[in-house]
Formats: structure tokens, C-alpha cells, sequence
């Protein structure tokens, strides 16, 4: 068989609504018979997207899980699916939500409950990253020479990012959603989000909850976002001076955009025909409605070409569905008995000749420091480098590796590497001749230090599905 | 051994292109010494349309790309770039294997009916079979029926096996061990083609065996190596029965990689009883 | 049929027109590893001699390989039209041959004469002409084919892009094609080997050709060379494939070597004609090459140039857009050095002109060849002259695909540039609209693979 088709589940948990969809990715080899086994997904079917619900909340900070749980059980039934049937997937919680009292717990109860390696993640630039990738603004970029910035707006937060020629330059995440401030039809002021206080108060707005707020004052509001908003994007103001709305960034400038996407639940409200009275603003009770309207109205005073996105609302579920699970390489070492393994830190090094032994020391020590609790595998060895890989050269990387992983843990049992270049297959061998522990080898996947690592079980002999969470600046 | 060429090769170059173009920073060339590396082979668009895009067009291929031209004529480095790596691929088809490497490898030598290097390479089929005394060497000192044979070639690159050899066999041995597999007496076939592997099936009867041997030199390498593996290899073998990993060098497939995964493929050849295309990988 | 001849006191015995024509052959290693050249270079002349003194009707009627035992000599047989046969099958080859050199004999003579004629007949003609008699025969033969748009013309000379990558990386196919489009190289097809001959990829390379053909609206046609069965599956599951590509044998069993047979070319001409995306109305591409039926042991011990010949008698039937053969890729032990690559490489184009075929030549060699690329100019100049209709174009001639030299974008340009020649028609045009070409020649732009981006 040269192809694989394995389904995978993606489900958002946002601020204001939830969704759930489920792909077909298929992996197919993508090296001769002639050649070492490599494969890839080489195509992402979307083959169902669930109606858009409300996330089900108890109170203002706690999420009802049981109410979630049961609304995921009838998606699950109506697609026909059991759990057994899911070969990988993400679940997700965005913008504000995932800063709600019980998220975090959540969201690894419902990872391990929607499937044999479904993960969760987080994180306003893995957000921005596949909201960018499910709006098609990716896909777009790799046919045009323009930078473009792709614009996810949902309750919480506008997460950016910006794709040239298919590659992600950068990510920055605002304080601006259709949720921040909710609002009746008469215009009084139900509740404002906190992270909303400190802009408002920078602006000089007066915004508390009981006010009532004409829809002028509104127009001013949203429009102040968007336009604040925009001026980063264009250059205009630099992100240092805009700290209040600034929820994080990969940067501190950004590089030059020609074209913008707008994507997400205020995205979808921008295809709308703008609100006229404060009624109509208050639709869903919140500023969602006159916030994309506005941002359309801002948009064309910059010299952004504005491009259509492909999908919207959902632009974010189908990244978390299609888009979060990589493959390794297809000649590895592994124990399947070990698999799958979730939420592992990672400590890094990078292939030398020269200090290989000394750096391999020191991310011992960081590790050992970082990441306690797990004495079975306290972590994941990362290695880079392209440094060309002789026999001789992997013996003794081998041997560093295993002598420095008992010395510092010794009630170690399992030893997981996760190497960039080809080479998994030939040094797991090594490690397993030359060290008492079990081993987990992959490579061809690219890692940081600091990053999470999920490894899941065998889709073929020697091929496991992998996600790389990358939590650097939330 | 090669890169004493490649740098007698650079420096005559060299001293060509600097009589037709001397230029104002020939700091004497002779005192410092001539090295050329692949950043002087570059040449580049003078004025792209697309600054930002030039990087990502020529890292996504191997093919010489963005090279320009003048007239319709490519670069003079462009050229001798492309000759340079002509060479290099003309001297490992006649280049030969050093006894002292394969000793290292304890591997002795038998050769194949090839007579001379021209003869080779009119008449595969003389490649394809060993020598009477070859014949009689391998049966007095190759252990009969062993699970796995290890045979090395010279193939069409002699140096394919003095770049590779180090790295892909000792990989080898460690998959043989994990596997728990059993081998023979590994030899050296000078002058061999692919289905010499029939004729010494023939002698040794092994039941899986394994050729290292030289490719076809390539201008991306000269140097690379394929793995040819087959079950039960005796005559009337045809290509379809063969498995092959190929492209074996060390900007290609990693041969450390390679060896390692040798060891899984004999299994799987050893657990079927077959190999070709009626292999399930 | 004389089979004796005496020259300078010695006498000369073959066996039967096989070895006659076999041995009336230009030195090539591949009829030595047959064992069926000549001896030495009298025996040669001797059955060259002989061979320019046989009429059509004796090599009609004694077949090297009989139609009852071969589908490739039946289709050939049965193709002759037999009255313009009968007012020729008196001519002896050598009066083949000088009718062919005629200044009287014009291309619209030679397109009824062909349909008279056997590949065995252009071969022995072949056998018995020069290498200059090959470029002046050729060059008088116009073979206009359209799959999209129509290459062929007088005075053009066409390029395929060949943008292979060692991964069938999309991206870097891409990168490549660019740069051919800049050098104004891809008129006569943007042709991709694919390393993995699985539907699914053929068709993600398929389709990103078309993506870009209809992105710059170019005037061309595109095609993955894979084997026919791969691409049938491809185009079933809804690849866009303007062409079907092939490697095609002179026997039924080179072919059976190939996994092909008439039944199945057949059938994907039905398919393609159905389901190919272009205008038509010439919907193939097939290579071809002397000394493939050899290499699989399906050669009848009939020579290597006979055999070629016969591919293009098969490739007729299915009226290729195009056929190419790829004159020096299969090794020394069928041509030795580069003479002999020359040599083939004229004896292919004019064989395939001579027989209908809009020919290229993929002129070409590898690193165990005694030939380099001056060689390979010197036969795409010679080629150019001879009115080729198209070339192989590969970045810097170097394939790091296939792993051997064929002709770069610079080189196509050259010879353009050097013998007047124009790109395809529709093509110039394109070429123009781009700012690539200007009155025939490169512009400033040209040669900059980003304005693609």
C-alpha cells in the first residue's frame, strides 16, 4: 500500500463559541522503492464541520464540562465515529477561555477522551499559526510574492499572523474580540473583560459595567481597536508603544504586509451587512457585529489589499484538525509497547565535533532543574545540527548520551531522542547496544528547546504521528 | 586520496581563471594557498525581480538554478562548476579500490571476468561472473550457506566504497545483531555488477544476500553507493526480485541510516522467504 | 535477394537482410555485445554496398521479425499504403536515398512516399547515408503536431522544461520549471520524471503544472512520465494530463519488458481522448531509444538502429504531439563514446522524420560514457541544423533526477540564438507578452526565475 488514510478530529473550545470537525489526512510515501521509507500527509479532506454552539459555561470563569463532554459524545455519534477510529487530532481552547478557572484540566480531559492521540494545545501563536493555515491565507501566499497577515478575530482575541511564500514570519495576538465588552440591545454595558481595562483606560474611555453606551460611543470603541490594531500591522505604531493591547508577540517590529485576511467569528460577521442600530449590534449581546464592521471600514484606509478567506469561523478548527499532527521520519527506533507518549519537555543540543559531550551536560543540568516529577522519563532529548553523521560520530554521541542520562537519572527507564536529520534508525541502534534503557529514537522533526512533545503509536511498522507544542511566549 | 584531486583539480582551475581575469585582491595566491569551496562556485541574478524569493527557489532543489547567463551563455564559474564535477565523476569510474582500505574491513578480494575497465564497460555480462580462481577462493574461505552474505563492489565508483564503506558496514553489523541475525564471510568483488549477487548465490547458497557496490557516478556525487539485497540469489534472478537502496552517500541517503535499516529488510526477506516487489515492507 | 559480394578480391557471405542490415551499421557497442556487427570495417562496407543495391520490395518481403510472431511488425505491415508501395517497391535504397537528398524531392513528395515505406526501409536508408545526408534529408521534412498549441513549424525549434527533482519535492519541481520558463524553454511540453509512480503524486504534480499553465496562461501542454498504467489511474482519479507518456520498444517483447502491449496503448488512448484535458488532436509523448530492446534481452539479434526505427512504425499509429529519443542515457555498452552517441542521435531524427514523427532528441550521456558536454553541443547544433523539434531542456544539463547530462536552457537558447530558430509560435508571443524575448532574443529579464514568483 503506498497510502494511509487515517481520520483526525479537531475541536476549538472558544471564548464565546465551540466547534468540532473531523478530516481524513492521508499519508502516503513520498520516497522511491529505491530509497529509505518516507512519508507525508499528502492530502487534508475536511470531511465534516459541526454547527457553531456557544461554549457552555457555568459561571463567567468556569466552563461546564459536563455539558461540553455530552455535546462532543452527539457530534462523535452523528459523524459515526468511535474513539478507537481516530488516529490523531488536537483539541484547542482559545483566546480567553483558556484562561478560564478549570481550562486546563479540560483540556486534557477531553484529549484523552476524543481519541487514541488526540493532544491538546494552546497558546496565542500556535493559535494565530493554524487559524492562518485553516483561513487558507497560507495557501494563498505561496502563489503571491506579498507578506500577508492573516486576521483571526474571535471573542477574546485577534490572533496575527504573518505567512510569505507559505513560511510563517511572525504572530502577534491582541486584546480585541467581539467578546470583550457585552452589551444589551439598549446599549447598557453587561460586562467588560479585564483584559480589555488597561487599553480602555489608556484611551480614556469610560466603559463599566450598568453604563449605557450610545452606539456612537461604540463605533468609537471598536473603531480605536481596529484602528490600533491596524496601525501595528501597517508599521505605523510600533508594538512597544501599544503594550495594553498587545496580548503577545513573536517580535518587536513586524515585517512589511501588503495583503490582509480576516478570519474567525467576527470575520464571518464582516461578510454581514454592517449593524444601523444598537439592536442589531447587540445580536449576540456583545460588540462582535459593529467590531467587524468597523474593521472593514479601517481596513480600507491602509494600503492592505484585502483578500477573501477561504474559511472563517471555522478557519481555526480545520487548522487544529488538519494541520497539528506531523510525521516522523519512517526509519526510527521504537518500543510501540512505550507509545503513545504525551506532554514530554524537551531539552536541546546540537550535533558538534567539538563540545558535543560539555552541551549535552549542561541541558542535562537544565533539565534536571526544569523538569521534575517524572523520574521514569523526565524528558525528551532534542538534537540538531547538520553536522554529516559517521559511525564513528554516533558511538561516541551515543555513548555521551547514555552515560550522562544514567549519571544524572538513574531511576531513568526510558530514553526518548528526537533528532532533525536522518538518523534515528542507526543511533537508536547505537543506544540500544550501548545503554541498559529502553529506547524511543525519531527524527526528522524539528524542536526547540523548551518545546512539549507528543509521540503517538505506530500508523506503519516505523512511522509514529507527532505534535510539537510550542508554548514560547504564553 | 579524493581530495588531493579536487584540490589539484581547484588549483589548476584556479590558475586558469586568474591568468584570464586578474583582479585587484590577487593577494598572492601562491603563499596563501588556493581553496575553493562551493561559495566560489556561486554565481547570481544581478537585479531579481524578486530579492526575497531568489533563496527560496534555489534551497528547494539540487538543480543548478538561478546560475544567469551572459549572452545566452552560462557564467564561466557556472561552467567550470559543471566540468569540475564531470571530472570528478570520470575519475571514480576509473578510479580503484586501495587493497589497504578493504584490510581494515578484513575483506579479501575476488574479482569478476572484466579484464580491463573498457571491458567492463562494454560487456556487463563479464561483470556478472566471477573468475575460475574466485570461484575457488570464495569456496575455500567463505563459511557455506550463512544466513546473510555480505559482498562488497567496486561497481562504477571506486570511491563510492572508500567514501561509504566505513560508515554503512559497521551500521550493518549493529542491525545484523539486533536482529539476531547470523553472517557469513563478507568479500570484496572487484569488477562486479549487480547480478554477480546469482553467481555467488550460486557457490554459497545463502539465504539472504547483500551487495555493497559503487553506482553509476552522478555531478550531485560521485561517491554514492546502493545496497542490493535478494533472496536466495541464484541464477535466473530477474531485477523485480531484487530490493535496492540507492543514492547511498553522505549528502544523500545517510549511509549510517542506510546500514542500520539493511538489518530490517533482511528480516522481513527472511520472515516472507521472499524479496522484489513480492516483499511486503 | 543477393547475399554475396565480392569486393577487392575477397568475398562476403551473409546469412539473410538481418544480418545485412545489421552489419551495414556504423560501428555501435551495442551490436558488438549483440554479436552482430561487422567484423571489420570492410565487412561493413561490404554490407552497405549490398544493402544500398536491395530494393524495397526484398526488404519488404524477407521481415526480420515476421508479423506472425510480433504485434509491432504486424502494425507496421499492415500501415503500408499499398499503391504508393507498389510505385516505389522497385527503388533500390540507394535510389531511397538520393531521391531523399533530391533538390526535386520537396517535404510534401516525402509525405506521400512515406506512407509507401517499412521502418526497415528508413533504417536501411539510414545505414547507407552520412551524417550530413542525415541533417539534409531531415532538414526538409516539416512535422507540425498540436496537443494545445502547435510546435513543429520551419525555422522553430521547441524545448521541453524538464524541472525533475530527486524527491518530486512540488516546491523545487517549481523552482526549476521558473527557471526554464525564464530561458524561454517549455514550448513543446513541461514534462516531469517522476521518482514515485504512485497515482496520487503524479497527480499533485500534474496538477501543479496546470495550476501554473493557467496562472501565466501559458501556451503549453503539461505531462507526467510515468508509466501508462500509473498515469491512466492518475487521470481516472481526475488528474489534469494534457498528454500520455510512454517508452516504447521495437518488438512485443521490448515492450512486454516495458509492462505495455498494443491492447494497452489502446486503451489509454481511448482513455485519454476522453479524458485528457487538451485541444488535440495529438495526444501522445513517447521516448524511445537504441539498444532498450537489447538491454531486455527482446532483440531478435536484430540491429539497434533497425530496431528504433521500428518504435517509430508503433508510435505513428497513435499520432504523438510528440516522441523524443533519449539518445545517450542507456550506457557505453550500447554507445560507447560519444561518436557513436552523434551518430545515433542523427540516425534517430532522421529515421523518425522520415516515418512522420515529430521528433526531439533528448541528446544526452552519463558519466560512464566516453563523451562530455562539448559533445552533446556539437549534436544539438548539428540536430538544430537538421530541423529538430525540440530538445531536452534541464537546468545546467544536469539532471539530478536522473543522474546524467542532457542539454541546458542556455543551450536551447544557443542554438536559437546561433541558426535563427524562434520558439513555438503561440510561445514567442507569451514569451514576449512576459518581457522574456524581444524580436527573438533574450530580454534583460530573461534568465530570472522570480518574476515567476
Amino acid at each position: 500500500m503506498s497510502t494511509v488514510v487515517i481520520k483526525s478530529v479537531g475541536i476549538d473550545i472558544g471564548t464565546s463559541t465551540s466547534k468540532f470537525m473531523m478530516s481524513e489526512l492521508t499519508l502516503g510515501r513520498v520516497s522511491s522503492h529505491f530509497s529509505l521509507p518516507q512519508f507525508d500527509i499528502i492530502e487534508r479532506k475536511v470531511t465534516y464541520v459541526s454547527e457553531i454552539i456557544a461554549t457552555p459555561l457555568k459561571n463567567e470563569e468556569e466552563i461546564d464540562l459536563p455539558s461540553l463532554v455530552s455535546w462532543l459524545e452527539k457530534e462523535y455519534q452523528q459523524v459515526g465515529l468511535t474513539l478507537s477510529d481516530i488516529k490523531s487530532g488536537a483539541v484547542i481552547i482559545t483566546g480567553e477561555t483558556a484562561i478560564k478557572k478549570n481550562a486546563d484540566a479540560l483540556i486534557h480531559y477531553l484529549a484523552e477522551r476524543s481519541g487514541d492521540f488526540v493532544v491538546a494545545i494552546a497558546g496565542a501563536s500556535l493559535e494565530a499559526v493554524l487559524a492562518g493555515k485553516g483561513s487558507g491565507a497560507a495557501r494563498h501566499s505561496q502563489s503571491s510574492r506579498a507578506a500577508i497577515a492573516n486576521i483571526d478575530i474571535g471573542g477574546g482575541t485577534a490572533n496575527v499572523v504573518v505567512f510569505q511564500q507559505g513560511k510563517v514570519l511572525e504572530t502577534i495576538t491582541f486584546h480585541v474580540g467581539g467578546r470583550l465588552i457585552e452589551i444589551n440591545s439598549l446599549g447598557e454595558v453587561l460586562r467588560v473583560s479585564p483584559s480589555l481595562k488597561p487599553w480602555l483606560c489608556f484611551k480614556k474611555f469610560r466603559v463599566e459595567k450598568g453604563m449605557r453606551l450610545s452606539l456612537t460611543e461604540l463605533i468609537e470603541i471598536t473603531s480605536g481597536l481596529c484602528g490600533d490594531l491596524l496601525d501595528v500591522l501597517a508599521g505605523e505604531k510600533t508594538i512597544s508603544s501599544l503594550e495594553n493591547l498587545v496580548h503577545s508577540t513573536s517580535c518587536q517590529g513586524l515585517p512589511r504586509i501588503q495583503e490582509v485576511m480576516v478570519s474567525g467569528g467576527v470575520g464571518r460577521l464582516a461578510l454581514e451587512a454592517p449593524p444601523a442600530t444598537l439592536a442589531d449590534v447587540a445580536k449576540f449581546n456583545d460588540i462582535g457585529p459593529l467590531l467587524a464592521s468597523e474593521l472593514m471600514k479601517a481596513v480600507k484606509r491602509y494600503h492592505f489589499n484585502v483578500v477573501e478567506a477561504a474559511q472563517t469561523s471555522s478557519a481555526t478548527v480545520i487548522g487544529a484538525g488538519t494541520q497539528t499532527t506531523k510525521l516522523s521520519g519512517a526509519t526510527i527506533s521504537i518500543q510501540p509497547e512505550l507509545l503513545p507518549l504525551r506532554n514530554i519537555p524537551v531539552v536541546k543540543a546540537a550535533l558538534s565535533e567539538m563540545d558535543f559531550e560539555q552541551q549535552m551536560e549542561q541541558a542535562f543540568l537544565k533539565g534536571k532543574e526544569w523538569f521534575v516529577g517524572n523520574d521514569r522519563l523526565p524528558f525528551a532529548i532534542g538534537l540538531g545540527g547538520t553536522l554529516y553523521l559517521s559511525y564513528l560520530m554516533l558511538k561516541e554521541i551515543a555513548g555521551s548520551i547514555g552515560n550522562l542520562y544514567a549519571k544524572y537519572f538513574p531511576s531513568a527507564e526510558v530514553l526518548a531522542v528526537v533528532c532533525e536529520n536522518d538518523m534515528a534508525k542507526a543511533l537508536g541502534q547505537a543506544l540500544r547496544l550501548q545503554t541498559k534503557f529502553q529506547v524511543i529514537c525519531i527524527d526528522q522533526i524539528g524542536i526547540e528547546h523548551g518545546d512539549y512533545i507528543d509521540i503517538g503509536a505506530p500508523l506503519k511498522d516505523e512511522l509514529v504521528p507527532v505534535v510539537v507544542k510550542t508554548l514560547a511566549f504564553s | 586520496m579524493k581530495e588531493k584531486q579536487i584540490e589539484l583539480i581547484v588549483q589548476k582551475v584556479m590558475e586558469q581563471l586568474q591568468a584570464k581575469f586578474p583582479t585587484e585582491n590577487r593577494a598572492d595566491p601562491i603563499d596563501k594557498g588556493l581553496i575553493f569551496t562551493e561559495k566560489d562556485w556561486e554565481t547570481s541574478i544581478p537585479k531579481p525581480a524578486f530579492q526575497e524569493g531568489v533563496a527560496d527557489l534555489i534551497t528547494s532543489t539540487p538543480a543548478r538554478i538561478g546560475v544567469w547567463r551572459t549572452g545566452t551563455r552560462p557564467l564561466t564559474k557556472t561552467m567550470l562548476k559543471l566540468q569540475f564535477d564531470h571530472a570528478a565523476a570520470i575519475d571514480a569510474v576509473g578510479g580503484e579500490v586501495l587493497e589497504n582500505y578493504l584490510e581494515e574491513f578484513a575483506l579479501f578480494t575476488v574479482e569478476t571476468c572484466y579484464e580491463n575497465k573498457e571491458v567492463y564497460l562494454k560487456r556487463p555480462d563479464k561483470g556478472r561472473v566471477l573468475t575460475d580462481a574466485a570461484v575457488q577462493t570464495i569456496t575455500e574461505r567463505c563459511h557455506n550457506r550463512p544466513q546473510v552474505q555480505i559482498v562488497v563492489s567496486d561497481g562504477l565508483s571506486a570511491c563510492a566504497v572508500e567514501t561509504n564503506l566505513k560508515d554503512v558496514y559497521p551500521a550493518l553489523l549493529d542491525s545484523l545483531q539486533l536482529n539476531n541475525l547470523t553472517c557469513g564471510t563478507p568479500f570484496f568483488v572487484k569488477g562486479g555488477r549487480v547480478a554477480c549477487m546469482d553467481h555467488i548465490g550460486e557457490i554459497l547458497e545463502p539465504e539472504v544476500l547483500v551487495l555493497l557496490i559503487g553506482e553509476r557516478p552522478g555531478l550531485v556525487s560521485a561517491s554514492s553507493m546502493s545496497a542490493y539485497m535478494c533472496y536466495r540469489p541464484r541464477k535466473g534472478i530477474v531485477e523485480s526480485d531484487r530490493n535496492v537502496i540507492s543514492n547511498i552517500h553522505p549528502l544523500g541517503t545517510p549511509p549510517v541510516e542506510a546500514g542500520a535499516h539493511i538489518g530490517t529488510v533482511l528480516q522481513k526477506m527472511l520472515e516472507q522467504k521472499a524479496s522484489g516487489v513480492k516483499l511486503e515492507l | 535477394m543477393k547475399s554475396s559480394i565480392t569486393l577487392l578480391h575477397k568475398t562476403y557471405q551473409f546469412r539473410d537482410l538481418k544480418e545485412i542490415l545489421a552489419k551495414a551499421n556504423e560501428e555501435k557497442s551495442g551490436d558488438q555485445l549483440a554479436g552482430i556487427a561487422a567484423n571489420d570495417a570492410q565487412e561493413r562496407l561490404a554490407a552497405r554496398h549490398l544493402l544500398a543495391d536491395l530494393t524495397l520490395s526484398e526488404i519488404r518481403n524477407n521481415p526480420v521479425l515476421a508479423p506472425e510472431e510480433d504485434e509491432v511488425s504486424r502494425l507496421i505491415e499492415e500501415s503500408i499504403n499499398e499503391k504508393i508501395y507498389q510505385s516505389i517497391a522497385n527503388w533500390t535504397v540507394s535510389e531511397l536515398r538520393e531521391t531523399l537528398l533530391s533538390d526535386n524531392t520537396t517535404n510534401h513528395e516525402i509525405s506521400r512516399i512515406r506512407r509507401g515505406l517499412t521502418s526497415e526501409m528508413a533504417a536501411a536508408a539510414a545505414k547507407i547515408m552520412s551524417n550530413l545526408d542525415l541533417i539534409q534529408a531531415a532538414s526538409k521534412i516539416e512535422i507540425i503536431t498540436q496537443c494545445n498549441y502547435p510546435i513543429g513549424h520551419k525555422g522553430t525549434l521547441a524545448g521541453r522544461a524538464q524541472p525533475n527533482h530527486p524527491t518530486d519535492s512540488i516546491q523545487g519541481i517549481k523552482a526549476s520549471l521558473y527557471e526554464a520558463l525564464s530561458y524561454g524553454i517549455g514550448d513543446a511540453v513541461i514534462g516531469i520524471n517522476p521518482v514515485i509512480d504512485t497515482a496520487e503524486s503524479v497527480k499533485q504534480i500534474l496538477q501543479m503544472t496546470r495550476d501554473e499553465i493557467d496562472r501565466f496562461q501559458i501556451p503549453t501542454q503539461n505531462c507526467v512520465l510515468a508509466h501508462v498504467t500509473t498515469q491512466m489511474r492518475a487521470i481516472k482519479n481526475g488528474a489534469p494530463s494534457d498528454l500520455l507518456f510512454q517508452s516504447l520498444a521495437g518488438t512485443e517483447a521490448g515492450n512486454k519488458a516495458f509492462g505495455i502491449s498494443i491492447d494497452l496503448l489502446n486503451e489509454a488512448n481511448e482513455l485519454i481522448q476522453k479524458e485528457g484535458t487538451s485541444h488535440g488532436p495529438n495526444l501522445w509523448y513517447f521516448e524511445t531509444g537504441q539498444g532498450s530492446e537489447l538491454s531486455s534481452d527482446a532483440h531478435h539479434c536484430i540491429d539497434q538502429v533497425t530496431l528504433e526505427s521500428r518504435c517509430y512504425g508503433l508510435a505513428k499509429k497513435y499520432k504523438p504531439f510528440i516522441v523524443n529519443t533519449v539518445v545517450g542515457f542507456i550506457g557505453p555498452e550500447y554507445l560507447f563514446n560519444s561518436k557513436q552517441v552523434i551518430r545515433a542521435g542523427l540516425e534517430d531524427h532522421f529515421m523518425g522524420k522520415l516515418q512522420g514523427i515529430p521528433m526531439g532528441v533528448d541528446v544526452c550521456y552519463t558519466n560512464h560514457m566516453k563523451a562530455d558536454q562539448n559533445d552533446m553541443e556539437n549534436l544539438a547544433i548539428l540536430l538544430g541544423s537538421a530541423g529538430v523539434n525540440f530538445l531536452i531542456g534541464v537546468p545546467m544539463a544536469d539532471d539530478c533526477m536522473l543522474n546524467y547530462q542532457s542539454t541546458s536552457f542556455h543551450d536551447i537558447a544557443s542554438v536559437r540564438s546561433v541558426l535563427g530558430l524562434r520558439p513555438a509560435p503561440y510561445f514567442e508571443k507569451w514569451l514576449e507578452k512576459m518581457g522574456i524575448i524581444e524580436d527573438g532574443r533574450l530580454t534583460g529579464r530573461a534568465g530570472d526565475p522570480t518574476i515567476f514568483m
